[in-house]
């Protein structure tokens, strides 16, 4: 018995309309035979799933008619039509494609994003810590170190790389379902912010969050990128997961104040992405020190030292720390960020620092390459 | 830097065999372990199986002959089983499969008691 003679016999049973025969209407999915059992499912309109019940017993029976099976299974598959939940400012989105049911497994789905060496997460245990205002600045001192560099701004919430690189517009579409990404200082791009207008709240739930997140990361044309910063939304929540369950990320950064309340929920964030074994690269301690522009003297406003601490003490390394100073506040909100407007200031070399450190612990931070899957 | 690692443990090769009813891990600590598809469905950490508290735990029973269709990779640190029941939803993290290797007398003759407890059969 072959799948021909099981598609062979699928032709007797007709469409869900009654025309036609489900194989020729490209309902049947791929046929796994296995020990002379056959698998396969049917595609059906979500909302004639139970309708359709008799189609599917009608197919189960054709095929455990045939010579040499003992037996079948088979399911109704609901498929969303493309777009058919998608805000009209997002691109299409199209719902994830299922795994083929019983095909030869592995592969595919969680693999990386082609083109990108490496992922990596920025993320806070809370907001307000100047999160974004890192990444978009640690993207930048990772260029200037000489890598290709892209941003992904995670944060569907509150996007805020379009004003931090100063870009604005939309994106193009490259081919297909696939969009070009922006770009700001060199920096590739790409951020809900372009396809929504800035005053505009995105009010969404987990599901839709997780699909525009997977689009941002997989339908925009990134190129060769030597690593893509993203952006995370504060929290643990859905987004956190969806990026940590659809990429394998090379680590996640941290970015905590120094203040106790805020190492308390950076803590959280580190376990969080602990238990899904993305390895730490390490804690950034921003709003570290306040410079007084006119005098220059060091007040430690949220105490000092916090994050370091809290790194020894959790076996992470420290990559730096970054004061609280007017220049990298103005500059990030005139869409100018310090590490590109004053490649030369003091601020750029504390940037580029953490970007080298940063760097140098995604090759030795024991990510370890994914284990090889074999179907024999 | 192991340090910046919880789980210890990684696997190196994940393969299942052609009659697909037995997955053999191989862990960089130098154990493999051959775990039956049996045993994985029933032990899968699924919710629909462990429930969301040790209390809703389901024992469930007749998976002799279950067979794995699918193994998808989840992130870093897990891989997705599909089972011929077209049960999923378990996600294997390499922690959790390696527990099983460690303890799977314990856990097959536990497994066993509560199929007899309840009545039920592996058939």
């Amino acid at each position: 018995m072959t799948k021909d003679d099981v598609l062979n016999a699928l032709k007797r049973v007709k469409g869900p309309d009654l025309d036609g025969n489900i194989v020729e209407l490209g309902l049947v999915s791929e046929v796994v035979i296995a020990n002379r059992k056959v698998y396969f499912s049917i595609t059906v309109p979500p909302e004639r799933a139970e309708q359709l019940e008799p189609l599917r017993k009608a197919a189960e029976q054709v095929v455990s008619d045939l010579d040499g099976v003992d037996h079948v299974g088979v399911v109704l598959t609901a498929d969303a039509p493309t777009g058919q939940a998608a805000k009209p400012a997002a691109p299409a989105a199209t719902p994830k494609p299922k795994a083929p049911a019983g095909g030869p497994g592995g592969g595919g789905q969680s693999a990386g994003v082609p083109g990108v060496k490496h992922i990596i997460a920025v993320a806070s245990g809370k907001g307000g810590v100047g999160k974004s205002t890192t990444s978009v600045n640690l993207a930048l001192a990772l260029q200037a170190n000489g890598l290709k560099v892209g941003v992904l701004d995670a944060d569907i919430y509150g996007p805020s790389m379009p004003r931090l690189l100063g870009i604005s517009g939309r994106p193009q579409q490259a081919h297909g379902n696939v969009l070009s990404p922006m770009e700001g200082y060199g920096l590739k791009c790409m951020s809900m912010g372009f396809l929504v207008d800035e005053g505009t709240p995105v009010v969404w739930r987990g599901p839709m969050v997780i699909s525009a997140l997977t689009q941002m990361l997989r339908e925009v044309a990134w190129g060769e990128l030597d690593v893509l910063v993203v952006d995370m939304p504060p929290g643990t929540g859905d987004a956190q997961l969806t990026m940590a369950q659809q990429v394998p990320l090379a680590g996640a950064i941290i970015v905590s104040t120094p203040q106790d309340l805020a190492l308390i929920d950076a803590r959280k964030g580190l376990n969080m992405f602990r238990q899904v074994d993305v390895p730490v690269l390490g804690i950034i301690e921003n709003m570290s020190y306040f410079l007084c522009p006119s005098c220059g003297e060091r007040s430690n406003i949220f105490g000092h030292g916090g994050a370091k601490n809290e790194a020894d003490k959790l076996g992470i390394p420290f990559l730096g720390e970054i004061p609280l100073h007017m220049d990298i506040r103005e500059t990030s909100d005139a869409g100018q960020p310090v590490v590109a407007s004053a490649p030369n200031s003091e601020h750029t070399s504390i940037y580029r620092a953490i970007a080298e450190k940063a760097w140098s612990s995604i090759g030795s931070s024991g990510a370890k390459a994914a284990p090889s899957i074999n179907i024999q | 830097m192991s340090t910046l690692r919880t789980t210890d443990v990684w696997p190196t090769d994940i393969t299942l065999n052609p009659a697909k009813d037995i997955l053999t891990i191989a862990f960089d600590d130098g154990q493999t372990f051959e775990l039956a598809a049996e045993y994985l469905r029933v032990c899968s950490p699924s919710a629909e199986v462990q429930g969301h508290s040790p209390d809703q735990r389901k024992t469930v029973g007749g998976k002799k002959s279950v067979q794995i269709m699918t193994i998808e990779p989840v992130g870093n640190y897990a891989v997705r089983l599909g089972f011929d029941d077209m049960h999923n939803t378990g996600i294997f993290s390499w922690q959790y499969l390696h527990e099983m290797g460690m303890e799977r007398d314990e856990r097959w003759a536990t497994y066993l008691a509560e199929l007899e407890e309840k009545g039920l059969s592996r058939e």
